[in-house]
C-alpha cells in the first residue's frame, strides 16, 4: 500500500515537472522540447519493434509515411488535423502490414537490408511522384493544429508551449499503451519470440504473427510521431526521413539500451540535452553527425547494454544498501 | 483396440545427399509411453523435428488421430495437441522460470491485446498463472519460480523444458532425451512423474539413451538405425533382439 | 537508334565496372569477416575526394592520385578493422551498426574538410575514339572499364594463386578450420579489409572525373552495392561480378529510356523479390546469416 502511495506521488511530481518545464525555457529551447517529446515516441516505438528481435532500418521512413499521410489528408481532403494524425498512424501501420509479408521471410542481416531497401523504395516514390507527394521538395504549408480551448487552458498552436502540451498528452497516452502491452501476456510472448522462437513456436505461438503484430503496432506509433512532427514544422520532404535520421534513432536506442522500457527514452533525452547544451552552446553544432557517429561506435563497443544498465547498476546497488539497513534493523 | 493416436507412415527426410530418415513407419498407441531409441545419428531428433512440424518431410506422412499433420507449421501441430521438448536445453534463458511456464499456457489462454490494454483479461491471466504454477509444481520447481531459467542447474532446466510442454496440456508429448544431465536419483523421480503423467491420459513419445529408464518406462519401443526401422516390440523383445544388440555393440553393452 | 544503344551499352559497362569493384570488396569483407560494411559507400566517396585533393587541388598526375586514393582508403579500412570490426567479431550486427556510425563520421569529416558543395574534377582526357560518324567512344570511360577488368583479374589471380589468397578463401569457407591450419583470423581480416576498402577507394577515384563529387555520394553507391551483393548471393564473388554487370545494364537502360528514380525503384524491387524468393541470392549456396 505504502509503495502505491509513493508511486502515485512520484508520478504526480514527475507530471508537474513536465508541465512546468517549458516555463523555465527560452523560446528556442521550447521548440527543442517539442522535438524531444516527439522523438521519445519514435524511440519508444522503435524499441517495441525490436522486442521480437528484429532490427529495422526502415522505421524513420515509416514515421514519414504517417507524416505524409496526415499532411496530405488534412491538406487535400480537409480532414480535421487530429483525425488526420490518427489516420496517418493507421496508414503507417497498414504500410507496415503490407511490408511485413516480404520482410518477415527474412531474419537478421537480411531483414535489416530488406527493411532498408523497402524504406528506400518508399522514399524514392515520394521523390518521383510530384503528385501527390510533392517530389524532392516535399509538402509545404501543412495545416497547423487548429487552436482549441479546454476550459482550463487555451491551446494556441503558434506557441511551441501549446504544441508541447498537446504532444506530451499524445505521447504520454501512447507510452502508457505500449507499457500496458509490454506488461501483458502479449508482451511476454514478444519476449519469448525474441529469445527462443523455436520453443515459442513449439508452444503454439504463431511466431510470424507476433513479429508482424509488434512491427505493425510499432509502425503505427511511429506514424503518429511523424504526424505530430509534420503538423508542427509545416514542411516535410523525403530527406526529412533519410538514413541520417535513422542513425539518430539507432543511436538513441543503442545508447539507452533496449532491455528496459525506459532505456531508449533515456538515451534520447540524455543525448538531446547533450546536443543542445554542450554542442550548441560550444558552437559545435555542425559536428552533430560526427559526434553521433562516434557515440554510436563507442556505445556498441563499450556499453553494449546501454545507459539503462548503468541506471540498473545504481539501483541494485541502492537496493542492496537498503537490504543491509533492513537486516540490521531485524537483528536489533 | 483403440486406433493409434500417432501414425508415422513411410516417412523420409533427406538433407541434400544425406538421408536422415529412410521410409520409417511406426504407430504410437493412445496413452502409451513409447520409446524411440537408436545409436547416435540414427535420426531420432530428426523424426521429432518432422513430427512436430519443424521440417517438412521429403516423403511419407505423419497422421494424428487419422488426420495428416506433416507439412503443417510447428505452431499448428502444437495447436492440434502435439507438443515437444528439445534435445539441448532450449528455454527462454532470459525469462523467469514462471514466465517460461506461462509461455507454455499460450494455447490454452491465448493473449488478447485489446483485453490487455483495457485491463479486462484479469481472469485469463490468473487462470494462466494457476496452470503454469501447477506445471512447475508437478516437476518440483515451484520454489524456483522467480529464478532466471538460464541460471538453473542442468537437471532443473530439463525439468523446466517438460514443464513448459506440459503447461500446454498436450495429448501427445515428444520428449527428446529428457533425462540427460540428471543424476540417478533425479532420473528416478522423473520416471515416476512420467508414469503419473501417462496415467492422466497423456501419450508420451520418448527419445532417451538411458537404457535403464527406457526399459523401465516404455510400453513399447521402436529402435532405429541409419534412419531405418530396425526393430519394434516390448522392452523384453527389444532387449533380446539380435539386430538391436548388433547396432549398439561397442556402445551401450548393458542393453544385452 | 544504333548509336544510342552503343552509347548506352558503353555507359552500362562503365557503370558495371565501378559497381563491380565496390560490390566485390563488400562481398570479400562479408565473406572473411561475416559483417556487412555499411560505410562502404563512404569509402568510395573518400576515394573520389582523394582525386579532388591530389589531382584537382595539388595538380599531381591523375594516376598518382588514383594510387594515393586506393592506398589511403585501404588504410582507412585497416583502421576500421582494428577499431571496431575486430572487437565486435562475435557480434556481426554490432559491427554493422558501428559501420553505420563510421559512415556518419566520414561524411562529417569530409564535409568539414571540403565543404558540402559539389566538387567538379577537371577531365583527365576528353579524347574520343570515332568508330563511325555518330558512334564516338570516350577514351576515359574505356580506360575505367579496362582498369576495372585488370583489377578484378588481379584479385582473382591473388585469390587463386597466392598463399594469402588461399588463406582468405579458406577462412571465408570455415574460419575455425582455417584457424586450426595456422591462419590467423586477424591477418586474413586485415587483408580482406584492406583489399575491400582499397577496391571501393579505387572505384571512387576512377569515377571522380565523371561525376559530381559530394559528401553524400556514397548513399546511392551503397544501395546499388547491396542490390548487387544480395541478388548475386551474399558470399559469392563471381555472383557479385555477374550481377553487377547485369544490373548496370538494366539500370542504365531504364535510366536512359525512363528515368533514374524509376531505375532505382526497379533495382530495389529486384532486391526485395530475390530476398523473398531465395534469401541466399541467385549464386549463393551458403547461408551464413
Ligand atoms: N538440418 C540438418 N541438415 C543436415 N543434416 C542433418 C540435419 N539434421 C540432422 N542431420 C543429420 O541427420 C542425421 C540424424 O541426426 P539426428 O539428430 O536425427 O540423430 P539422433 O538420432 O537424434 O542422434 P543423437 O542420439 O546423437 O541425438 C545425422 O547424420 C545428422 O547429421
Ligand atoms: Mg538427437
Amino acid at each position: 500500500m505504502h509503495s502505491r502511495v509513493t508511486n502515485l506521488a512520484a508520478f504526480l511530481g514527475f507530471g508537474a515537472i513536465l508541465l512546468a518545464l517549458p516555463h523555465t525555457l527560452s523560446f528556442s529551447q521550447q521548440e527543442i522540447l517539442v522535438f524531444l517529446t516527439i522523438n521519445v515516441l519514435v524511440v519508444a516505438s522503435y524499441r517495441l519493434l525490436t522486442l521480437t528481435g528484429e532490427w529495422s532500418l526502415g522505421h524513420v521512413v515509416i514515421m514519414g509515411v504517417g507524416a505524409y499521410a496526415s499532411a496530405l489528408l488534412s491538406k487535400r481532403l480537409g480532414i480535421y488535423v487530429p483525425a488526420s494524425m490518427l489516420l496517418g498512424a493507421v496508414t503507417a501501420a497498414m504500410v507496415a502490414l503490407a511490408l511485413s509479408f516480404p520482410l518477415f521471410r527474412m531474419k537478421g542481416f537480411y531483414f535489416l537490408i530488406g527493411s532498408f531497401a523497402a524504406g528506400e523504395i518508399i522514399r524514392l516514390l515520394w521523390k518521383r511522384f510530384r503528385e501527390p507527394f510533392g517530389g524532392p521538395k516535399g509538402i509545404k504549408k501543412i495545416d497547423p493544429m487548429p487552436d482549441f480551448d479546454i476550459g482550463i487552458y487555451a491551446f494556441d498552436f503558434f506557441e511551441p508551449i501549446s504544441y508541447y502540451y498537446f504532444a506530451l498528452a499524445v505521447v504520454g497516452v501512447s507510452l502508457w499503451v505500449m507499457w500496458r502491452i509490454e506488461r501483458s501476456p502479449v508482451g511476454l510472448t514478444f519476449h519469448a519470440v525474441h529469445w527462443q522462437d523455436k520453443l515459442a513456436e513449439a508452444s503454439g505461438v504463431n511466431v510470424r504473427a507476433y513479429r508482424t503484430l509488434a512491427f505493425v503496432l510499432a509502425s503505427g506509433f511511429a506514424g503518429l510521431s511523424g504526424a505530430l512532427l509534420a503538423h508542427y514544422i509545416g514542411t516535410i520532404n523525403p530527406n526529412s526521413f533519410d538514413v541520417e535520421q535513422m542513425v539518430f534513432v539507432l543511436t538513441w536506442t543503442i545508447v539507452g539500451g533496449t532491455a528496459t522500457f525506459y532505456g531508449p527514452i533515456l538515451g534520447c533525452v540524455v543525448l538531446t540535452i547533450l546536443n543542445e547544451i554542450v554542442l550548441r552552446e560550444a558552437g559545435f553544432e555542425q559536428m552533430r553527425p560526427l559526434i553521433y557517429g562516434l557515440i554510436l561506435i563507442l556505445s556498441v563497443l563499450f556499453m553494449p547494454k546501454g545507459l539503462e544498465s548503468l541506471v540498473r547498476g545504481a539501483l541494485s546497488w541502492r537496493n542492496a544498501g537498503k537490504k543491509k539497513v533492513g537486516e540490521t534493523e531485524a537483528t536489533e | 483396440m483403440a486406433p493409434p493416436v500417432l501414425e508415422i507412415d513411410n516417412l523420409t527426410m533427406r538433407f541434400g545427399g544425406l538421408t536422415a530418415i529412410d521410409r520409417l513407419s511406426f504407430n504410437v498407441e493412445r496413452g502409451a509411453i513409447h520409446g524411440l531409441i537408436g545409436p547416435n545419428g540414427a535420426g531420432k531428433t530428426t523424426t521429432f523435428n518432422v513430427v512436430s512440424g519443424f521440417y517438412k518431410p521429403t516423403g511419407g506422412e505423419v497422421r494424428l488421430r487419422g488426420e495428416t499433420i506433416s507439412g503443417l507449421r510447428m505452431y499448428e501441430v502444437a495447436r492440434r495437441g502435439v507438443v515437444r521438448t528439445f534435445q539441448h536445453s532450449t528455454l527462454f534463458a532470459e525469462l523467469s522460470v514462471l514466465e517460461n511456464a506461462l509461455i507454455g499456457t499460450h494455447m490454452s489462454f491465448p493473449p488478447n491485446i485489446f483485453a490487455a490494454m483495457a485491463g479486462v483479461d484479469k481472469a485469463n491471466r490468473r487462470a494462466a498463472r494457476a496452470r503454469a504454477e501447477e506445471a512447475l509444481d508437478f516437476f518440483g520447481l515451484s520454489g524456483l519460480a522467480e529464478e532466471l531459467a538460464g541460471d538453473l542447474p542442468h537437471g532443473h532446466q530439463r525439468a523446466l523444458g517438460m514443464a513448459v510442454a506440459l503447461a500446454a496440456r498436450p495429448d501427445v508429448v515428444l520428449l527428446d532425451e529428457p533425462f540427460t544431465g540428471m543424476n540417478p536419483e533425479e532420473t528416478g523421480r522423473m520416471m515416476e512423474l512420467m508414469v503419473k503423467l501417462r496415467n492422466t491420459g497423456v501419450t508420451i513419445l520418448l527419445v532417451e539413451h538411458d537404457m535403464h529408464a527406457i526399459m523401465g518406462l516404455c510400453d513399447r519401443i521402436t529402435c532405429m538405425s541409419f534412419g531405418r526401422l530396425l526393430a519394434e516390440g516390448s522392452p523384453q523383445e527389444i532387449r533380446h533382439h539380435p539386430d538391436v544388440i548388433e547396432a549398439y555393440l561397442g556402445g551401450a553393452r548393458h542393453v544385452a | 537508334m544504333v548509336e544510342l544503344l552503343a552509347q548506352t551499352g558503353l555507359n552500362a559497362l562503365y557503370a558495371a565496372s565501378y559497381t563491380a569493384l565496390v560490390a566485390v570488396g563488400l562481398v570479400l569483407i562479408f565473406g572473411v569477416m561475416g559483417v556487412i560494411n555499411f560505410a562502404h559507400g563512404e569509402l568510395f566517396m573518400l576515394g573520389a575526394y582523394a582525386i579532388v585533393a591530389v589531382y584537382a587541388d595539388w595538380n599531381l598526375p591523375y594516376l598518382v592520385a588514383v594510387a594515393v586514393g586506393m592506398i589511403f582508403v585501404g588504410i582507412v579500412g585497416l583502421g576500421m578493422e582494428r577499431a571496431f570490426f575486430r572487437p565486435l567479431r562475435d557480434n556481426p550486427l554490432g559491427g554493422l551498426v558501428a559501420s553505420i556510425g563510421f559512415l556518419m563520421i566520414l561524411q562529417a569529416l569530409v564535409s568539414m574538410g571540403f565543404g558540402v558543395r559539389m566538387e567538379h574534377v577537371p577531365p583527365v582526357t576528353q579524347d574520343v575514339i570515332v568508330i563511325t560518324e555518330r558512334v564516338r567512344l570516350p577514351v576515359f570511360r574505356l580506360a575505367v572499364i579496362l582498369a576495372a577488368v585488370v583489377l578484378l583479374a588481379s584479385l582473382w589471380a591473388f585469390l587463386k594463386k597466392t598463399r594469402f589468397g588461399w588463406a582468405l578463401r579458406a577462412s571465408a569457407q570455415d574460419p575455425e578450420a582455417a584457424a586450426l591450419q595456422g591462419i590467423s583470423i586477424n591477418q586474413t581480416a586485415r587483408i580482406a579489409m584492406f583489399i575491400g576498402a582499397a577496391l571501393a577507394g579505387v572505384a571512387g577515384a576512377l569515377t571522380a572525373p565523371l561525376i559530381s563529387v559530394n559528401p553524400h555520394m556514397g548513399h546511392s553507391v551503397i544501395v546499388t552495392a547491396f542490390i548487387v551483393i544480395i541478388v548475386g548471393g551474399i558470399g559469392s564473388l563471381e555472383g557479385a561480378v555477374i550481377v553487377a554487370v547485369a544490373y548496370a545494364f538494366v539500370h542504365t537502360f531504364v535510366t536512359t529510356f525512363f528515368d533514374g528514380v524509376i531505375a532505382d525503384i526497379v533495382g530495389l524491387l529486384l532486391l526485395l523479390i530475390v530476398l523473398i524468393a531465395k534469401p541466399t541470392g541467385l549464386f549463393g549456396s551458403t547461408d551464413r546469416a
